[in-house]
This record gives structure tokens, C-alpha cells and sequence, in this order.
């Protein structure tokens, strides 16, 4: 390509050109994948009307939004999860990646394996699993039994049944999210723990002076990820709970799903929703790496 | 170098959540497929898909339906839900016409009845219906939804030859829209009262008891019977309106008013309605549990005394063989005071329809018209499935009288069809699960809650006004 060119390329114009040449089929292929959608997802949002029967109506579905006691409802509910599992998630995680991480464990592999394996399930079959384990006559309910405990209708209640989609969530993201810390664990050198134990430092000391801070950039990162998942979160939602009892367990991605193939479909209002959920992961996001990132 | 790592991940991440979010935002396109993957959850959680729940044993993933026309001139495909069922019928009605047509043949997909609406809601989303089938099999409530907002999906049969006068009219008009036709209709759903006699007796109750009687009636014949054999009257799927709705057609009351409006606060037989249900639910005469297994669970386990259900919960009653002879059949109560009350009513039922995409409609129609629409064999065969018909000819026929062992030797299914032909009329319309949702959440938050009633019944009505104003 440089050879043909007049004046030719220096050799850095050469690895740039050579990065952009990978760097397109990925970048088309999101493109038209991502954000065209994105883009007719944005236009359908600006349209009302139910079925296919749609018309221009400006930001109406937007305004709607503000009105509408169920998204309010679902959006607490959303950050409800967020704000309590979240973090025991990657609190749990970092935990379990510290010990695992100990060289002198034996059967790290299968300790590693076992924490890591429900995060292999599917996302239907385990909240299935789940629902009928935390049902009326389900095991949990047995086993409390079995303490002389009163069972407790799990899903009755609003309070219990959010509890049980955290449970749910911790046990299906905890292995993952600790997968990313075994690997940045590996990253930091064994020498700077053997100076840290020479030095007389405690394991809590080394823990939060040496790791925690090692591991700044992955714990970012999955913040981010499970900020971002747990916004869109949908299965649980709809397997588990079916949102009930009433709607106090619905996320707002089930709300908006309900909107398209539930009630009478109403694409637009749908749509304008995701945006929504768009733009608040894009905050959240920009909020965590203003605070994360400290360069 | 660490700099470029982190900012390397930061990227990273943003593209992530970024792509995340387009399948977010693509709800339309992307749910689909989750919905498809729920496809036993959706059965169970769902009661709603009256006929597609009946079957959740079945519960494992079909394979990828076939989607389209068939190439061969003289196959038609079909998309249905239940194996044991309408599965059966179709394959079996095409065995029929087969005989006079030589190498006829339908190529049915089990596909759950919640799937082929999502998946029609898709493909006309999508601006694309060479995906659906020739045929498919829809839940008479929410053929409204589809008619009014979607009426391109079906072939119009007002004037292809059918005699639409041989069904019941009630049963027409759930897939007529403006005065035209877009259904067969299929299977009833009148509303049964299947009740264990051993436990009746214990209570010291006969059948005859519990029938034609009233709710306030029933409701203490209910304690006794809690009080002598320590079980529930009924069990409910909690969250599911279905009981409600049920009580509410038999008074022929609905949650919608004529002119299409909303007619949830201010309805005095709803309000009634959810008064005894709570009521029983304090009493411990009705129980809730969690999900549609259970329910089911606790008709065959004994846990309860009775099913109250379209008639198509018999093949779910049946299966427990050890308790033949120990059902019996009867009506549902009436409501106290509502003046057009009855003592019947009906739940679930569906309407074969023939899509726009069918490129074979004269074979469709004759096909039709030769079996669900003119087939005495045909409703003959397939009443062993507890298919009940609602072309009137069927009923007539020798196969209706016959005593059936399970219940009591009594001849069930010409007292259903009995059942069938008193049942009121309801109004469906495009917002009837809007509405059906609303008082579900509205019935959970007052039993589980503790919410008042009056409350949550203008709740309800906001809510559907508010999905109606969108």
C-alpha cells in the first residue's frame, strides 16, 4: 500500500495503518450489530401507537416515563439488587480469590472448578432450581423445619422474595467475577508478599495494602460489569419470581419486555425505556471511573 | 505499560456494556430469544397460557420449530403446544383428511402458546412474516391483542366457505374482529368443578352438595371440609387472576366495558369476587403456592379437595391413576346477589388460525373445513384427550354419552358440553392481559400484602389506563 503512495508512509503512519486494517471487520461488524440497532431503537423511541400501527410523537414516550408508577416501581427494585448484592458479590469473590490464590492449598483446582461451575448454568434452569428450592414445601423450608424453625413463604412476602434474587444472583456471579481476581492476583509479583511478610506485616495488612490496591483495575472493571448486568437484569426476574408478588420483585428490563410481548405491544414506550437504562449505565459507569481511576 | 492495560480494559469495557446495552435497547429483537429459552418457565409462571400450563410435564426443550411453508404442495406446517392434546388433534385430523387426499401431511412444531406470540410479535416487528407457519394454534384471549394490532398475520375466513353458524357464537366471537372472521375455533374451556369424593365423604358431602350452589354456600361447606380432612378446598397459583377472571365471566361481568373502556373500579361483582377470595385465603380454605407445578402437584398429591378449572385440567387430574373413581364433576358456584350470576364459566380455550404467510390457503381451508369444521370423527377421537369441541354437531354424538371410569362412571364430557352452552360471554379486547395482570398484582398485594382492597383496585384501573393511553 505505502509503496504505490507518492510520498509514502513513515514506518509509525505503516503500524497505525496495519492496526486500523484489524481493527475494521471488529469495528464494522459492532456497528451494524450495536449501534444501528441502537440508533433504530432510539427513533422507534420517539414513536407511540400499539402494534405496528406506530406514528411520530417527539419525546412522549419520554415524558410517559416520569408518569409511570411501575417503572418507578421496577427501577427501585433494580437498584435495590444493585446496591445490596453488588457489592457482597465482589466483596464474596475477592475473598474466595485471596484464598484460593494461597500457595500452599491443595486441590485449588477443584476448589476453583466448584465456585466457578454455576456460573457454566443456564440462566433459565438455575433460577427454575432456585424457585422451586426456596418453594412453600421446598428444601430451604425443610431444612428450617428440621432446625425447628417456622418455614417462610419466600415468595409471599416482597422483602424475602428480593432476598432470594440476591441469594440467587450472588451464587451465579460470584465464581465469575472471581475468575478476573485470580487472574490479576497472578499478576502481582510473590516478592512483594515475602518483603511484606518479612517486613512483619499481618495477612489483614497485606490484604488491604498490597492486593486490594494491586488490584484496583479489576476490581473497576467488575464494578462496571456487574453494574451493567445487574441494570439489565431480566431471568431472575421473570423465572424466579415472576416479578411478583405483584410487581415488587420486577427489574425493569422484565417491565419492558412485558410492554412488547405482555400487554398489548407498545414498541415505542419499550424502547424509550432502554434508552433510559442506556443512559443510566452510561452515568454509572462514568461515576465509577471518575472514582476508580486515579491517575 | 500499565496505563495502556487499564485504559486497554477500560475500553474494553465500554464496548462491552455498550453492546450489552444494544441488545438491551433491541429488547424487540432480543428477548425473543430469551423468551424462547423460557419456554417451560413462561408455560409454568403463566397460567394464563391455560392450555400451553396443562402440559409443563413435557417441559423440555423442543427442538428449533420449523419455520415457513413446507416446499411439498401437499404439506401444510403448523406451529401448537401440547403433545397430548392439540398436538394430537391436528395429527390426527390430518390423518382423517389424509384418507381422501392422498400424501396429505401437516408438519407440526411443539411450540408453547406464549413462544408463537412472542414469535409472531417478532416477526411482524421484524417487517418479515415468511417465518411463520401455515397454521397456528392461538389462546382465544389474546386473539383481540393480535386481531386489532397485528390483523396482517391472519388469512381472513369470513367468506372461504366455512359455516361459522355451527359453532357456538359465544366461542366465535373471541376471534372475530369488526365482523370478520379469522379463526376455527378449537377446544372449549368451560369452566369444571372436579372434586375428590373421598374427601367430600369424610366431610360427610355428597357431589351433589357442591352443585348449583352459591360461593357463600360453598365458602362454609369449605370449612367443614378443612376442619375434617385438613385440606384446602382449593389451591391457587399465587399471583395468577385466573380464579378471579373464572368467577367474573360467570356472572358475565368483565374488566371491560362495552365501549371498550376500563371497568375495573367501581365493578361491584369484582370487588365481591376479590372480597371471597381473600376471605378464603384467611380462612385457610384456598391456598396459595408458588408456580403451576405445584398446583398441579397438589391436585395429584391430595393436598387439596378439589381443581377448579377449565375442563382442560382433566388431563392433568387424570394422570394420578391410583385416584380413579374418586373425582367427580360438577359446576361451578354462582356469585350471592350479582344478577346475571350463573354457576358456569369458562377458562382457556383456544382457535386455530391460518397465517398470511400460507401460500396454500385453499388446501388450509379445505382442510379445516374437512375436520375441526365438519368432522364428527374427528372430535369422536380426540374427546379421549378431553378435547372438547364447540362445533355443535360433535356434541351429539355417542362418543359424548359415554360414562368415563376415572370420574365416578358419570358421563362427563355431555355434561361439560351442557356446561359449554350456559356459559356468559366476555369482553377480551387488545387490553385484556393489561388488565388481567393489574388485578393479579392487585389480589397479590392485597393477600400477601395485607394492601387494602379499595386501594388497589383504583391501582388496577390506573394502571390499565395508563397502558391504554400510551
Amino acid at each position: 500500500m505505502s509503496g504505490s503512495s507518492k510520498k509514502g508512509f513513515t514506518l509509525q503512519q505503516k503500524h497505525g495503518l496495519t492496526g486500523w486494517v484489524f481493527l475494521t471487520p471488529a469495528v464494522l461488524l459492532i456497528c451494524w450489530t450495536s449501534f444501528y440497532p441502537m440508533i433504530q431503537a432510539f427513533i422507534l423511541s420517539l414513536k407511540t401507537g400499539m402494534g405496528v400501527n406506530l406514528s411520530f410523537s417527539g419525546f412522549s414516550n419520554y415524558a410517559r416515563i416520569l408518569k409511570d408508577p411501575t417503572f418507578k416501581q421496577t427501577l427501585f427494585n433494580t437498584f435495590f439488587y444493585l446496591i445490596i448484592q453488588v457489592p457482597i458479590m465482589l466483596v464474596l469473590a475477592l475473598i474466595l480469590a485471596s484464598l484460593l490464590n494461597n500457595k500452599q492449598l491443595r486441590f485449588k483446582g477443584l476448589f476453583r472448578t466448584c465456585i466457578f461451575l454455576p456460573c457454566a448454568t443456564s440462566l433459565v434452569s438455575y433460577a427454575m432450581i432456585f424457585r422451586s428450592l426456596f418453594a412453600n414445601d421446598g428444601f430451604v423450608n425443610t431444612v428450617l423445619r428440621g432446625f425447628g424453625m417456622n418455614p417462610v413463604m419466600w415468595f409471599a412476602n416482597a422483602w424475602t422474595a428480593r432476598a432470594v434474587i440476591i441469594i440467587a444472583l450472588i451464587w451465579r456471579w460470584t465464581g465469575y467475577n472471581m475468575v478476573f481476581y485470580l487472574s490479576g492476583l497472578q499478576n502481582i509479583e510473590y516478592s512483594v508478599y515475602e518483603a511484606a511478610r518479612i517486613d512483619g506485616a499481618s495477612p489483614m495488612q497485606t490484604f488491604f495494602k498490597i492486593t486490594v490496591p494491586l488490584l484496583k483495575p479489576t476490581i473497576l472493571l467488575t464494578t462496571i460489569t456487574s453494574t451493567n448486568g445487574t441494570l439489565q437484569l431480566f431471568d431472575e426476574s421473570l423465572n424466579l419470581t415472576n416479578g411478583g408478588p405483584g410487581k415488587s420483585t420486577m427489574t425493569m428490563s422484565h417491565y419492558i419486555y412485558n410492554t412488547s410481548f405482555v400487554q398489548s405491544p407498545n414498541f415505542g414506550y419499550a424502547a424509550a425505556m432502554s434508552i433510559i437504562i442506556l443512559i443510566l449505565v452510561a452515568i454509572l459507569a462514568i461515576l465509577q471511573m471518575k472514582v476508580g481511576d486515579e491517575r | 505499560m500499565k496505563r495502556k492495560i487499564i485504559s486497554a480494559l477500560l475500553a474494553l469495557t465500554m464496548v462491552i456494556s455498550m453492546t450489552a446495552c444494544g441488545g438491551g435497547s433491541g429488547a424487540d429483537s432480543n428477548s425473543g430469544d430469551t423468551a424462547a429459552d423460557a419456554g417451560a418457565g413462561d408455560a409454568a409462571a403463566d397460567a394464563g397460557s391455560a392450555d400451553a400450563a396443562a402440559d409443563t410435564g413435557s417441559g423440555a426443550e423442543e427442538a428449533a420449530p420449523v419455520e415457513g411453508g413446507s416446499a411439498d404442495e401437499n404439506t401444510l406446517t403448523v406451529w401448537t403446544w401440547d403433545p397430548n392434546f392439540n398436538i394430537y388433534a391436528i395429527q390426527k385430523a390430518a390423518e382423517i383428511y389424509a384418507q381422501d387426499h392422498e400424501g396429505f401431511k401437516v408438519e407440526v412444531s411443539e411450540v408453547q402458546s406464549d413462544d408463537i406470540e412472542t414469535r409472531i410479535t417478532t416477526a411482524v416487528a421484524a417487517g418479515d412474516l415468511s417465518t411463520l407457519p401455515d397454521i397456528f394454534l392461538m389462546q382465544d384471549n389474546s386473539f383481540q391483542k393480535y386481531a386489532t394490532n397485528y390483523p396482517d398475520v391472519f388469512t381472513e375466513l369470513t367468506s372461504v366457505g366455512i359455516d361459522f353458524s355451527q359453532f357456538s357464537a359465544a366461542k366465535v366471537a373471541y376471534s372475530t374482529l369488526d365482523g370478520k372472521n379469522y379463526g376455527i375455533p378449537f377446544d372449549n374451556g368451560a369452566v369444571i368443578n372436579c372434586m375428590r369424593t373421598d374427601y367430600l365423604e369424610q366431610a360427610g358431602y355428597t357431589i351433589d352438595d357442591f352443585t348449583d350452589i352459591t360461593w357463600s354456600d360453598y365458602m362454609e361447606k369449605a370449612k367443614v371440609v378443612l376442619e375434617k380432612t385438613g385440606q384446602p378446598i382449593l389451591t391457587s397459583q399465587a399471583g395468577s387472576p385466573d380464579l378471579i377472571m373464572m368467577m367474573l365471566q360467570s356472572c358475565g361481568s368483565s374488566l371491560f366495558k362495552e365501549d371498550g373502556s376500563v371497568n375495573i373500579d367501581g365493578n361491584a361483582e369484582l370487588k365481591q369476587i376479590m372480597e371471597i377470595y381473600v376471605q378464603m385465603v384467611k380462612d385457610g380454605t384456598l391456598v396459595e403456592v408458588t408456580d403451576w407445578d405445584q398446583y398441579i402437584a397438589s391436585l395429584n398429591n391430595g393436598t387439596t379437595v378439589s381443581a377448579l378449572n377449565g375442563c382442560w385440567i382433566m388431563a392433568s387430574v387424570t394422570v394420578a391413576e391410583d385416584q380413579s373413581g374418586k373425582w367427580a364433576i360438577t359446576n361451578m358456584p354462582k356469585l350471592d346477589g350479582a344478577s346475571n350470576a350463573t354457576n358456569y364459566s369458562n377458562n382457556g380455550g383456544s382457535s386455530w388460525a391460518i397465517s398470511s404467510n400460507c401460500q396454500k390457503v385453499d388446501l388450509a381451508v379445505d382442510f379445516m373445513n374437512s375436520t375441526f369444521a365438519g368432522s364428527n370423527a374427528l372430535y369422536d377421537d380426540v374427546i379421549s384427550k378431553g378435547a372438547l369441541a364447540t362445533w355443535a354437531p360433535a356434541g351429539e354424538s355417542e362418543a359424548y354419552n359415554q360414562p368415563v371410569e376415572f370420574f365416578g362412571n358419570d358421563a362427563i364430557y355431555a355434561k361439560i358440553v351442557e356446561f359449554a352452552t350456559h356459559t356468559p360471554s366476555n369482553i377480551t379486547g387488545a387490553f385484556y392481559y393489561d388488565a388481567r395482570d393489574a388485578v393479579g398484582v392487585a389480589v397479590s398485594n392485597i393477600c400477601q400484602q395485607g394492601a387494602d382492597i379499595d386501594s388497589e383496585i383504583k391501582t388496577a384501573q390506573e394502571t390499565v389506563e395508563f397502558n391504554m393511553g400510551g
